[in-house]
């Protein structure tokens, strides 16, 4: 890992990071408390801030920063589902009253009965589906952010994303008809 | 589809307390302690005095321009030289937070840049610095080997090999790296999540269980248990327990309270954890006592050398030696944020963490010193820390030392200590956290004052933007009879600076809340014939240096340059009384620490003209 010796000059990351935080904390912080709930959504956020501080030379200047936290931020939340998973299982092993915590899902909050079929919907997608949606509509990326975050061409941005909303349009048609019939069927009886 | 989505983000109206998350990050970037704020100099690092070969223009208020010149030393950063600094050791960069001894070699890592620095303790001579590529905050020396803490990949020890510069070993750890010591034959590592590893010279975890390391003695290796929040001992067979560290109802040294554990002439000493109040605690293994003693903020790094126990604060600015049998406290101020201690060459280094250097000491001279101060605390964080005698009983004057944007009362102390050792009062002005506007500092200043019982007259002191608070404060008194103003930041300075900056490229040089949107028109806007002075840095190791031409272009470090120019002139011209002059030789490190002798010369030329003491 380490390298032969270098000799660097100390620069104004101090200034730049502060300036980095302010502009995206919100940002972070609502990325997280979609994928996480609010329990774990600020713990994910300072870890993001955590990891630029520590990277601060890979940021790209500019605009492009944002992406790049995205970026951070998405790996970040797959190593707190891959540590909640740790901590079920030792859990499990141990058979003590060991507290997980585990988010209200973040679904449950819908305010009426066609956001609560968006939600599922959504929920009910894969993964990567998921992802492209929410960064899309609720994190407003654009296409070279997301491709950026997603490891990905923006072609394959367009074609996922078109692809994903084909899928939800599906899930949502099924679910609001059902809970439609569902709720006729409650208000008959 | 994607409308109603739209519509419903889940997370639309989700906030988050921006000082709470803001905290959280800096205790995950800061590691081991929370990483300080660092000097105005190096957030902005290109800083300008009134310049001797610049064409400016000086309000006629000033009769002279004067020059006060450290001496014979080279235009750059140089520091003077202090009483018991046998050598100060540039390093790569701020952020020192701890180091290793190893025979001959101390090792000390910039949390900054990640620079790993291997120097010699006998010449001070930097023999090589690598770059370890990951954020390291703790290190250990032995087995032949050098341990680094890093807080990349959730949590790993490196391995690394001084022979081949080299990290041959990555340990992962699953958690942050919170504490580790070398103990027996085995590296001892825990986590923040309360996990504790032994880990062998091969690299091979030997075995875990819950625990925090806090440090050796007496053949122990001190933990907390979290079972029970106390520190226990631990020893090299595995037995938890065998002695505990009790809490006796005044003093409760329970395991989130202690920073660390050290054994010092037959003593176990506790440093505590959390700024106010603040000690160490005493602890004797045969009658299990506990003496707490009061010694500095935050105090941390303790170690022993000369029959004395060191430590340093890095809130205070401080050195602090204790006599292990005594209790007696001493208290010396150092030229910057300290970070660790170290015990190398048969004498005693102590690192500092900004600006980034190595001070070797010499105990046995006679180190600046400073007296025990008395905390007069307000409200919401607000303190004024006094030294030199009791402002509330007599009526001769109190200084005021107001310091730069977010730095404390503690960047003061060695100004502090030199003028208080003159026989006056001297307050420096601060929080124990947080870093309000002026307008709050200028009316908790004039709250606190009153409110304790410190009346007038007053000598304003104030550094970089310590003058907007100097000016709201002076506002409608009576009582002020000199003011000095340290490189203070001109009015919309760095707004000006990050338009030159956006010029090249360089977006924003700072955070917005630092170009501070004073409301002057409750400021002092003539102080008619109070005596002021104003101290600038030596342009030619700031913006019209080479290497800052270089980087902004001539045109824009020149007119950065005159905006700085006009702004001293402006506050030069706020008095009849002024005087205007350049600190040669003063750079980017500050002039209060590199040179405080240029501030306190004239603090006191302007006591000893205006009172009697």
């Amino acid at each position: 890992m380490a390298t032969g010796p270098v000799v660097d000059n100390s620069t104004d990351q101090q200034d730049r990071f502060d300036d980095l935080f302010e502009a995206n904390y919100v940002a972070i912080f609502r990325y997280c408390v979609r994928r996480l709930g609010s329990a774990d959504a600020e713990d994910a956020a300072a870890d993001v801030f955590a990891v630029a501080w520590r990277r601060f030379h890979e940021i790209p200047a500019g605009e492009a920063s944002r992406a790049w936290l995205f970026a951070v931020a998405y790996r970040v939340i797959g190593n707190t589902y891959r540590s909640r998973r740790r901590q079920r299982s030792l859990s499990d092993r141990l058979k003590s009253d060991t507290a997980v915590l585990v988010s209200r899902p973040w679904f449950e909050s819908a305010p009426t009965q066609q956001v609560r079929c968006l939600y599922r919907a959504l929920s009910s997608l894969g993964v990567a589906d998921q992802e492209l949606l929410r960064l899309w509509s609720w994190d407003g990326l654009t296409r070279s952010e997301i491709a950026y975050v997603l490891g990905i061409n923006e072609n394959a941005v367009d074609q996922r994303l078109h692809r994903a909303r084909t899928r939800l349009r599906t899930r949502f048609d099924r679910l609001s008809g059902s809970s439609t019939q569902q709720e006729a069927e409650e208000a008959s009886t | 589809m994607t409308d109603l989505m739209d519509l419903n983000d889940p997370a639309a109206e989700s906030n988050t307390d921006r000082a709470r998350l803001r905290a959280m990050v800096d205790d995950r970037i800061g590691g081991f302690e929370r990483p300080m704020p660092i000097p105005a100099q190096a957030k902005r690092p290109w800083l300008l005095a009134l310049a001797g070969f610049a064409v400016i223009v000086i309000a006629v208020a000033i009769p002279a321009f004067l020059v006060d010149e450290p001496g014979d030393l080279p235009i750059g950063n140089e520091f003077i030289e202090l009483p018991g600094v046998e050598r100060m050791v540039p390093l790569a960069s701020g952020g020192v937070q701890t180091g290793a001894v190893d025979g001959d070699t101390i090792w000390i890592v910039t949390a900054l840049q990640n620079k790993l620095q291997k120097i010699s303790a006998q010449s001070g001579e930097v023999l090589a610095i690598y770059d370890i590529g990951a954020h390291v905050e703790g290190v250990r020396s032995d087995s032949g080997y050098l341990w680094l803490m890093s807080y990349d990949n959730e949590g790993e020890v490196l391995r690394f090999n001084p022979t081949s510069g080299q990290v041959d070993r990555t340990i992962a750890l699953g958690g942050l790296p919170a504490g580790a010591a070398w103990f027996g034959d085995s590296l001892w590592v825990s986590t923040d999540r309360s996990e504790l590893f032994q880990i062998s010279p091969e690299g091979e975890i030997l075995s875990s269980q819950t625990g925090q390391v806090k440090g050796t003695g007496f053949g122990f290796l001190w933990v907390n248990d979290p079972s029970t929040n106390l520190i226990s001992s631990l020893s090299t067979d595995g037995v938890l327990g065998e002695v505990v560290i009790p809490t006796d109802g005044v003093v409760t040294p329970t395991g989130t309270d202690i920073r660390e554990v050290t054994e010092a002439s037959g003593y176990l000493w506790l440093t505590l954890a959390g700024s106010s109040p603040s000690a160490v605690v005493r602890f004797d293994l045969e009658t299990l006592s506990l003496q707490p003693l009061a010694v500095a903020t935050e105090p941390w790094a303790a170690t022993e050398f000369g029959g004395y126990l060191w430590m340093t604060s890095r809130f205070d600015n401080l050195l602090v030696r204790v006599d292990p049998t005594s209790g007696d406290v001493r208290r010396y101020p150092l030229p910057g944020k300290p970070g660790a201690i170290l015990v190398a060459d048969g004498a005693l280094w102590v690192a500092l963490y900004q600006p980034g250097s190595l001070l070797r000491l010499d105990i046995t001279s006679d180190l600046i010193e400073t007296a025990e101060p008395v905390t007069y605390g307000g409200t919401d964080g607000h303190h004024l820390i006094c030294t030199g005698g009791d402002p509330t009983t007599t009526a001769s004057p109190t200084v005021i030392l107001e310091p730069e944007a977010w730095m404390n009362y503690g960047s003061w102390s060695l100004v502090q200590a030199l003028v208080s050792e003159e026989g006056y009062r001297v307050c420096a002005d601060g929080y124990l956290d947080g870093d309000p506007r002026p307008e709050q500092r200028s009316a908790d200043l004039a709250r606190d004052l009153a409110g304790q019982g410190i009346a007038g007259p007053y000598l304003l002191v104030g550094f970089g933007d310590g003058v907007h608070t100097v000016r709201l404060f002076a506002n409608g008194r009576s009582d002020i009879i000199g003011v000095v103003l340290v490189d203070p930041t001109p009015l919309g300075f760095q707004t000006f600076y990050d338009s030159r900056l956006f010029e090249i490229g360089v977006e924003g040089g700072h955070p917005p809340w630092l170009d501070l949107p004073v409301d002057v028109s409750t400021s002092l806007e003539d102080f008619g014939t109070i005596p002021l002075v104003v101290i600038g840095q030596d342009p030619r190791a700031t913006y019209l240096s080479d290497q800052f031409m270089a980087f902004v272009g001539e045109d824009n470090a020149r007119s950065i340059n005159d905006y700085w120019q006009d702004g001293l002139a402006f506050y030069g011209g706020l008095s009849s009384d002024s005087r205007a002059m350049t600190a040669l030789g003063t750079g980017s490190s500050g002039i209060i620490w590199s040179h405080p002798e240029i501030v306190v010369r004239q603090v006191l030329g302007l006591l000893d003209r205006t009172t009697v003491k």
